[in-house]
């Protein structure tokens, strides 16, 4: 009774690959490294894309801010009547934000301003003006925030130091979850009064004006009139402001793309050590098996074998470390690459992205490469004479 | 049983230096003829077995065994007619030190994917035969000369081959091992086996059992 796969020739391989250990646990490790750091730079990666895809999707069609001497200044809350004059305008609401720098920690929250009553702008605000007690001052904050003030002992409120050196006393009610991890981690959220306070903003200002239109495709004709009535405006559409994130990102790629070849550049190095020859050792084994009776296909089967063990383990573990290191550790060192533009770098949790063409691209540039290095010097060895081999 | 006929060896060792290893060498061995090949080192004494083997291709000649001409044999098929037809005992042995005395033996079985009890059936018999039953786990490394001989006679007849090709069988061996080598020998004749033997150790010539004696010198018959 024959089998179809001849498990003789595996325990062979097998038996070969743990008499060489010291070997086989170097080109494993070596492997298994490589695979780890190309497999966390694409996990990385389709992570921020996907929480950068996820942010951009909740940013305002149209931004309308107000430019002095190449600055953003205040603009006039009463721009707002006007603008939603114009046709196509499915709404105008006027936001009150700002940074405010928390030197202690050496940080910058983003403060955003919610008014009671008002159409929110963003649906993550929805659910946070309805928990938001606007009859004193209080406040939702982001995870990271939360984490920092903690670490400050304010734990239950936080008192914000105003531009004229008095204290504005808020209570944290919350802790704010946006769409993406991205948006929400340095975030506060507060009455429009209490921004208002903190940042000594008159109350007929807003920090900008977004603007909701009713047909995607006129986006582009109303910012030009919005700009035509006010031509002391920035009006920034939400094209721009992809373009401005994308920019952000792709310089962050940049690096990816090095330690991406670095990585590649050590892979062929082995490879091509690999598929320059046999030792001596290993073409007399070849020649041994070839006399006692193996054919060609025999041993390259056999070297088949050996070569799928070290490299599909390694791809395996390489992965699964990868999937570890990135979203169990959160991918120390790396994620700081890739995510400078957080106001706050703590607490910052990657998305889990796992895509098949990821783990089919890996699999094709390390095990079918690593395999036929293997294969291509076995096969030179095999189609030689025996005799001439183990002379 | 194997013919050899006008059979020129020529090896290239560079562009500049061919070494003539045989010149035209006719030989005829039968069924069950046991024959000793004597001669000094480099002679050609191991380039007739090879020849025989199919390990090498002659430069010009025929080399026919059990009626094939196996000089001009692809490379694949050259490895069926030696996994079936030939037991090849190498002077060194050429045993893989890295797995036991048992995977060794069955090494030349291992691409036929026979059943286990398959297998089994035939490791007994030449454990037993060749007196190493005890020895069948212990990596060939760790045996002695005597013992590493043994196994490379047992996976040269796991397959129960009709031909036995052995290479200066006892250069490494003392004479008390030579001795249990020559009565190996003996039951391998007694089985009916064609033997071909290649030395230059003296305790082989006017042996009872061997038939023939063949003296080669510098690539030819004398």
């Amino acid at each position: 009774m024959k089998n179809k796969i001849n498990l003789y020739i595996i325990e062979y391989a097998i038996n070969s690959l743990l008499s060489q250990k010291y070997k086989t646990f170097f080109v494993t490790s070596v492997l298994t490294a490589l695979v780890f750091l190309l497999s966390s730079l694409f996990f990385i990666t389709n992570s921020i894309k996907y929480e950068l895809n996820s942010t951009l999707e909740a940013l305002p069609e149209i931004t309308v801010q107000k430019i002095k001497a190449g600055r953003h200044y205040d603009i006039d809350i009463s721009v707002v009547d006007e603008i939603l004059e114009i046709t196509g305008v499915e709404s105008a609401i006027a936001r009150v934000w700002g940074y405010y720098y928390f030197e202690n920690a050496g940080v910058n929250f983003s403060i955003i301003g919610l008014d009671e009553y008002e159409e929110q702008y963003k649906n993550s605000f929805v659910k946070v003006a309805k928990e938001l007690d606007f009859s004193k001052p209080s406040m939702i904050v982001g995870v990271g925030v939360k984490k920092i003030m903690d670490k400050n002992y304010y734990k239950e409120y936080f008192n914000f130091i105003k531009p004229n050196g008095t204290l504005k006393k808020v209570d944290i009610t919350g802790v704010f979850s946006g769409d993406t991890e991205l948006e929400s981690n340095d975030v506060i959220v507060m009455s429009n009064e209490s921004v208002r306070e903190i940042f000594d903003m008159d109350k007929s200002k807003a920090t900008d004006i977004v603007v909701r239109v009713a047909n995607h495709n006129e986006i582009s004709t109303i910012a030009s009139k919005i700009k035509l009535l006010y031509p002391d405006s920035r009006v920034v559409t939400k094209d721009d402001l992809k373009i401005s994130y994308q920019n952000i990102f792709d310089y962050k790629s940049g690096i990816f793309l090095a330690l991406f070849v670095i990585s590649l550049f050590t892979f062929f190095i082995i490879i091509y050590d690999k598929a320059s020859g046999l030792s001596s050792e290993q073409k007399r084994e070849i020649g041994i098996l070839k006399a006692i009776g193996w054919r060609v296909d025999d041993v390259l089967r056999e070297k088949f074998y050996e070569g799928f063990i070290v490299s599909f383990f390694s791809y395996m573990l390489g992965i699964i470390v990868a999937l570890a290191f990135v979203y169990i550790l959160k991918a120390p060192l790396l994620q700081n690459i890739f995510t400078g533009y957080s106001q706050l770098k703590t607490s910052f949790n990657l998305p889990f992205v796992l895509d098949v063409q990821t783990l089919a691209l890996i699999f094709f540039l390390s095990v079918p490469i690593y395999i036929a290095a293997i294969i291509i010097p076995s096969w030179r060895s095999a189609t030689l004479e025996a005799d001439e081999v183990i002379r | 049983m194997i013919k050899l006929k006008n059979i020129i060896k020529q090896y290239e060792v560079n562009s500049q230096n061919i070494v003539m290893a045989l010149k035209g060498i006719d030989l005829h061995i039968k069924e069950g003829e046991l024959v000793v090949l004597r001669g000094a080192s480099g002679s050609g004494k191991s380039t007739v077995l090879s020849l025989i083997a199919a390990l090498s291709k002659p430069t010009s000649g025929e080399v026919i065994v059990g009626g094939d001409r196996i000089s001009k044999l692809p490379d694949n098929f050259a490895s069926d007619f030696r996994r079936h037809s030939i037991g090849f005992v190498f002077q060194k042995y050429n045993l893989m030190p890295i797995l036991s005395a048992k995977e060794n033996i069955i090494l030349p079985l291992v691409p036929m994917n026979l059943s286990s009890d398959e297998i089994e059936e035939k490791l007994k018999r030449v454990l037993k035969m060749f007196q190493i039953e005890h020895k069948e786990n212990q990596l060939v490394k760790n045996l002695s000369g005597g013992e590493q001989q043994r196994v490379a006679i047992a996976r040269a007849n796991i397959n129960n081959p009709k031909i036995i090709l052995a290479d200066e069988p006892t250069a490494n061996l003392d004479e008390k091992l030579s001795l249990a080598f020559i009565e190996i020998l003996k039951e391998l004749k007694e089985e009916g086996k064609t033997i071909v033997i290649a030395t230059h150790d003296p305790l082989f010539f006017g042996l009872e059992i061997v038939d023939r004696e063949i003296e080669i010198y510098q690539g030819s018959i004398v």
